[in-house]
């Protein structure tokens, strides 16, 4: 008891810097990385498109892994099977993909795009 | 005869309606900072837009999750508390290049570009000046207005009110090709 009063300031002072480290941490803390995120959904693009016709609203900021045929190239992204539109994290990833390559993708889903009637998917990776 | 008659009018249409130019990867920021240590802004590089060169006419659409901010908790704050991005998942512009036609575009040209938009579901008028260029059969429009987060009922807590500027200022940078 005497040494908690003795060192009373050091106590609050401690207990003050590691409250603001905290803080500083909560406030700062890093984006989530697309390569560490575990997939909700990991399989074949037919069936992803299937799936999220049901009810898109659901896999909003979702990530999944997608396998299906590329059906076309522009230059930050690339279409599977027709629609589903994948825009790539680093575009130079893009010059090693042809037009139908069976591809392994893993992104996060931002939507369904009714203008050009695609799924809309960003930060995309190859697997 | 009637035949010919009948491919003309199909082929003549089929131009016309190939005249839509497009952008998946559109670039619209805002910024809505009053000199705070950490700037509010953000970037989304994925606003769809769609402009038919023969009307003027141009949609553009946008995912409010892929707006991406320097800081994750801001963007965290961002979808979850002031712009509910789960229930309004999109901002849709819909409107009009007035006095459109590529034929003016032979330098870089300003036009008046009106119509609606809609975030947070509510819709509002707004009215502006882009600049237009046409370089590669690439369509260039760059432009920016105001909205107020109040006219789209998107509420601001009383204490950072003073961090957020009244006026929120939207840039677009959007770079269309043909549609095939």
């Amino acid at each position: 008891m005497n040494w908690l009063k003795k060192h009373k300031l050091i106590i609050v002072v401690l207990l003050l810097v590691l409250g603001s480290l905290y803080v500083y941490k909560y406030t700062y803390k890093p984006h989530k990385l697309i390569e560490n995120s575990i997939p909700i959904f990991k399989g074949k693009a037919s069936l992803f498109i299937q799936k999220a016709s049901e009810n898109l609203n659901n896999w909003n900021s979702k990530i999944i892994v997608i396998s299906g045929r590329v059906t076309s190239i522009d230059k930050e992204g690339i279409t599977i099977n027709n629609e589903i539109y994948c825009q790539f994290k680093n575009p130079k990833e893009i010059l090693l993909i042809k037009e139908n390559l069976l591809l392994q993708i893993k992104g996060r889903v931002i939507g369904y795009d009714n203008l050009l009637e695609e799924i809309k998917l960003n930060q995309c990776i190859l697997k | 005869m009637k035949n010919l008659i009948i491919i003309t009018i199909v082929l003549i249409s089929q131009t016309i309606n190939a005249q839509k130019y497009f952008t998946r990867t559109g670039i619209t920021d805002f910024k809505a900072s009053v000199g705070t240590f950490d700037p509010i802004k953000a970037k989304n590089s994925s606003t769809t837009a769609i402009f038919k060169v023969n009307t003027g006419d141009i949609a553009a659409q946008l995912f409010v999750n892929a707006f991406k901010f320097k800081i994750a908790l801001m963007q965290e704050h961002f979808n979850e508390n002031y712009m509910d991005s789960d229930t309004y998942p999109k901002a849709i512009f819909r409107g009009k290049i007035e006095d459109f036609s590529l034929n003016k575009l032979s330098t870089q040209k300003d036009f008046n570009l009106s119509g609606s938009i809609e975030i947070h579901g509510i819709k509002k008028e707004i009215n502006t000046i882009v600049t237009i260029n046409l370089t590669n059969n690439t369509i260039k429009i760059k432009g920016s207005f105001s909205v107020n987060p109040r006219d789209f009922d998107i509420q601001i807590p009383s204490i950072v009110q003073n961090k957020i500027s009244k006026q929120i200022n939207i840039t677009i940078t959007y770079e269309l090709v043909e549609k095939t």
